[in-house]
C-alpha cells in the first residue's frame, strides 16, 4: 500500500503532540497517580522473572559451560538483583514519613531518619546506589559478548548452534 | 542518623554514563555477533537486549542527568513534569527485554527445530550427490560393460559363418547377418529382407509349422535339418536351432535362429557312400572278370585255331568269325571291368596333359565338327608336368568328349580347360557342355559299372566307370556338376608330384 509521504511525515508528531497534551477524560478511565508506580514495578517483577528465566534457560541448555554465557548468566543474576534493589528502593521513596531530605536542591544535600530503626535509612541510603549492581550488570553482559564473539567462527550467512 | 547525599548522586552519574558506554559497547559487539551469522536467532536475540538496555541507559541517565541539573537551577517544577516519561520509558524497556527474553525460548525452540531439520536435509542432500555421484559412475561403468559386451555379440553375429537371424513369431525377418544373406543369395539386406518370411525360405512347408510347434513346447530347439531355397531358387541343407524370448504376458515375442549350412558336408557324404558303392562294385567285377577272362582267353583261343584250319566263305567259318567276334567284344568288356576296378597294369610316365587332350581333340573334332559341335580349349599355361598313363587318359580324355557330344547331340560347344593350383599342388581339367544336362535323380549312378541312358548296342555303360576307375587309379579325382536343361560339368582333379613338376 502506497502511504502519502507528506501525512506519513506529519504523523509521529502529532502522535507526539497528543501525548504531550493530555489532560484527565471524564469520557474513559481516570488513572490516577499510584497506577504509573504500579506498573513501574509490575515491569520491574516481569523484568526480573525474564532474568531468572534466562538464567533457568541457559543453565537447562548447558550453554553455561561456554565463558561467554556464563558470564551472560551472571548479569542475568545481576539484573535480577538489581530489579529487585530498584522494587524496594521505589517502594521505600513512597514512604515519605520514615525520613526527610534536606537540602536537596544544593550540593550538601542530606538525609535524615524521621522514626523508626536507623537500619531502615541505611537499607534506603544503599537501595538508592542500584548503579553499584546495574553498571556490574552491564560490564559482565559486555564482556560475555565479547568472548562470545571471540569464540564464534567467522562464517557470514551461516547458521550455527550457540 | 543523618546522611549525605552527594555519594548517591555520584553513583547515579557516574553509574549512568558508564551504562550508557557499555550498553553501546554491547550493542556493537551483538551487532557482530548477529553480522557474522544473519540467521542465528540467539545473536538477534541479543541485539534486541542490547538495543532496549542502551534505551534504558540512555532515558535513566537522561533523567539522573536531568533532574541533578534542574533541581539544583532550582527548576523541580520542570523535573516533576519530565519524570514521568522518564519513568514510562524505564518501564517500557523493561518490559521489552522481558517480553523479548520470553518469546525468545519459544523462538529458540522453533530455531533448533530448523537447525535440526536443516541438518537433515543438509545430511540427505550430501547423500543425494553422493549416490547420485555413485549412480552416475555405476551408470557409466555398466554403460562401458553394455557397449563392450554389445561390442562382442555384433562382432559374433557379423562374422559368424553360419547365418543367425531374428524373426517375430509370423517367421517375418527382423534382422539377419551377412553371412546369412550370402548364403540365401541377398545382396541387400534391407530392401531384400522387408518382404520376405522365414517361413518362405523352407522347401517343405509343414517344416516352419513344425518349429513353431517344437519351440511351444521347448524353450529351444537343436539340430533340425531342413531345406531352404536361396534367391536363385537353388536349394541348400542346414541344421537349425532356435531359441525364443518370450512377452511378459509368455507369449512368443521374438524367435533367435542360428542355421549352419551343411550342403558340403552332404555333398563330402554322397561323395563317401559313392566311393564306398563303387569301391564295393570294383572288388566284384573285379573278381567276375578274372574268373571270365581265362575261360574267355580259352574260347578266343580256340576259335581262332579252329579258323585257321577252315576254308574262308564257308558257313562253319563264318560262324566261327562270329564266334570271335563276340569273344573279343566280352574280352574288351573285361579289359574295362579290369580297368574300372584297376586291376590293370599301368605305364606312367612324366607327360603333358595338354598334349594328351591336343592328341584326343585331332581324332575327334573333325567328327564333332561335321555334327555343328565345337571344342573350346583353353590350357593354364602353367600347367606342370604330370605322371600320367597317356593311353590311359587318352581313353578318359575321349570317353568325356564323346559323353559330351552325345549329350549336346547337334550344335553346340564342348570347353575344356585346365587349371594349376600350386598352392592345393592340384591339376584340374574340366570339361563342360551345354547339353540336355543329368537328371538329379539319376546323378549319383553315373559311374556305376553298366548303367546308361543310351539304348541297346548303343553303349556298354562302362566309360564313366572305366574313366572314374583310371582317375583313382592316378590318385585324383572325377567330380560332376550338372543341370538340367544348361549343361554338365566334369572335373577331373589330378595330383602334381613335385618331383615331376619341377622337371618342367
Amino acid at each position: 500500500m502506497v502511504v502519502n509521504s507528506r501525512y506519513a511525515r506529519a504523523f509521529p508528531w502529532v502522535l507526539a503532540c497528543l501525548v504531550l497534551m493530555a489532560r484527565p477524560v471524564h469520557a474513559v478511565q481516570v488513572h490516577a497517580a499510584p497506577e504509573g508506580l504500579y506498573a513501574h514495578q509490575l515491569s520491574h517483577v516481569f523484568f526480573a522473572f525474564s532474568m531468572a528465566l534466562l538464567v533457568y534457560w541457559l543453565r537447562q541448555r548447558q550453554l553455561v559451560k561456554q565463558p561467554g554465557w556464563r558470564l551472560i548468566q551472571y548479569a542475568a543474576i545481576l539484573f535480577v538483583l538489581w530489579n529487585l534493589d530498584s522494587m524496594l528502593a521505589h517502594y521505600l521513596d513512597g514512604r515519605s514519613n520514615l525520613y526527610a531530605k534536606i537540602d536537596e536542591a544544593s550540593l550538601h544535600g542530606r538525609i535524615t531518619l524521621l522514626k523508626g530503626p536507623e537500619a531502615l535509612v541505611l537499607l534506603y541510603y544503599l537501595s538508592r546506589m542500584d548503579h553499584l549492581l546495574s553498571v556490574p550488570a552491564m560490564a559482565l553482559l559486555f564482556l560475555g559478548l565479547r568472548l562470545l564473539l571471540r569464540d564464534q567462527p567467522i562464517s557470514p550467512r551461516q547458521g550455527s548452534d550457540p | 542518623m543523618t546522611l549525605p547525599l552527594y555519594p548517591i548522586w555520584m553513583v547515579d552519574l557516574i553509574g549512568s554514563a558508564a551504562s550508557i558506554v557499555l550498553a553501546y559497547l554491547s550493542l556493537q559487539l551483538a551487532r557482530r555477533l548477529r553480522d557474522r551469522d544473519l540467521n542465528n536467532v540467539v545473536w538477534t536475540y541479543l541485539v534486541w537486549v542490547c538495543a532496549v538496555l542502551l534505551v534504558f541507559a540512555v532515558s535513566r541517565s537522561v533523567g539522573h542527568f536531568g533532574k541533578r541539573f534542574l533541581i539544583l537551577s532550582g527548576r523541580s517544577d520542570l523535573w516533576e513534569a519530565i519524570k514521568p516519561f522518564s519513568g514510562s520509558m524505564n518501564t517500557i524497556a523493561f518490559m521489552l527485554v522481558a517480553s523479548i527474553t520470553l518469546f525468545f525460548e519459544r523462538s529458540w525452540r522453533i530455531y533448533q527445530k530448523i537447525l535440526s531439520d536443516r541438518q537433515v536435509i543438509q545430511d540427505g542432500h550430501r547423500r543425494l550427490v553422493e549416490l547420485n555421484r555413485n549412480l552416475e559412475s555405476l551408470v557409466a561403468k555398466r554403460t562401458q560393460e553394455l557397449s563392450v559386451s554389445e561390442s562382442k555379440f555384433r562382432r559374433v553375429f557379423e562374422l559368424s559363418p553360419d547365418m543367425i537371424l531374428l524373426t517375430d513369431v509370423d517367421g517375418r525377418i527382423l534382422d539377419m547377418n551377412p553371412a546369412g544373406l550370402s548364403m540365401l543369395g541377398y545382396t541387400d539386406r534391407r530392401q531384400e529382407l522387408q518382404n520376405v518370411g522365414l517361413r518362405d525360405l523352407f522347401v517343405r512347408e509343414d517344416d516352419w509349422e513344425g518349429v513353431l510347434a517344437n519351440l511351444e513346447k521347448e524353450v529351444a530347439l537343436a539340430g533340425m535339418e531342413v531345406e531352404l531355397k536361396r534367391v536363385n531358387g537353388t536349394i541348400f541343407s542346414g541344421l537349425l536351432s532356435a531359441a525364443v524370448e518370450r512377452a511378459t504376458d509368455g507369449s512368443i515375442a521374438t524367435i533367435h535362429f542360428l542355421l549352419k549350412d551343411i550342403s558340403l558336408r552332404k555333398s563330402m557324404e554322397r561323395q563317401l557312400l559313392q566311393a564306398d558303392k563303387l569301391a564295393s562294385i570294383g572288388q566284384l567285377a573285379s573278381g567276375i572278370a578274372h574268373e571270365i577272362n581265362n575261360p574267355l582267353s580259352m574260347i578266343l583261343g580256340y576259335t581262332q585255331l579252329l579258323l585257321r584250319s577252315e576254308e574262308p566263305d564257308t558257313q562253319r567259318w563264318a560262324d566261327l568269325r562270329i564266334v570271335e567276334k563276340h569273344a573279343k567284344n566280352c574280352k574288351a568288356i573285361v579289359g574295362d571291368l579290369l580297368s574300372f576296378s584297376r586291376s590293370t597294369r599301368t605305364n606312367r610316365e612324366s607327360a603333358r596333359i595338354h598334349d594328351v587332350l591336343e592328341e584326343v581333340f585331332s581324332v575327334v573334332r573333325n567328327h564333332f565338327e561335321a555334327d555343328g559341335v565345337k571344342i573350346e580349349a583353353r590350357f593354364d599355361p602353367d600347367m606342370p608336368l604330370l605322371t600320367l598313363d597317356v593311353g590311359k587318359m587318352k581313353q578318359v580324355a575321349m570317353n568325356l568328349l564323346m559323353n559330351a557330344k552325345q549329350a549336346i547331340g547337334k550344335q553346340g560347344t564342348i570347353k575344356v580347360d585346365t587349371r594349376y593350383a600350386p598352392d592345393l599342388r592340384m591339376a584340374t581339367v574340366r570339361v563342360t557342355d551345354d547339353g540336355c544336362g543329368i537328371d538329379p535323380d539319376i546323378l549319383s549312378r553315373i559311374f556305376d559299372p553298366f548303367f546308361t541312358t543310351k539304348g541297346t548296342g548303343e553303349g556298354t555303360g562302362l566309360g564313366l566307370s572305366v574313366s572314374y576307375g583310371i582317375i583313382k587309379g592316378h590318385g585324383g579325382e572325377i567330380l560332376v556338376e550338372s543341370e538340367p536343361g544348361v549343361g554338365t560339368t566334369f572335373s577331373v582333379l589330378l595330383p602334381v608330384d613335385t618331383e615331376t613338376a619341377s622337371k618342367s
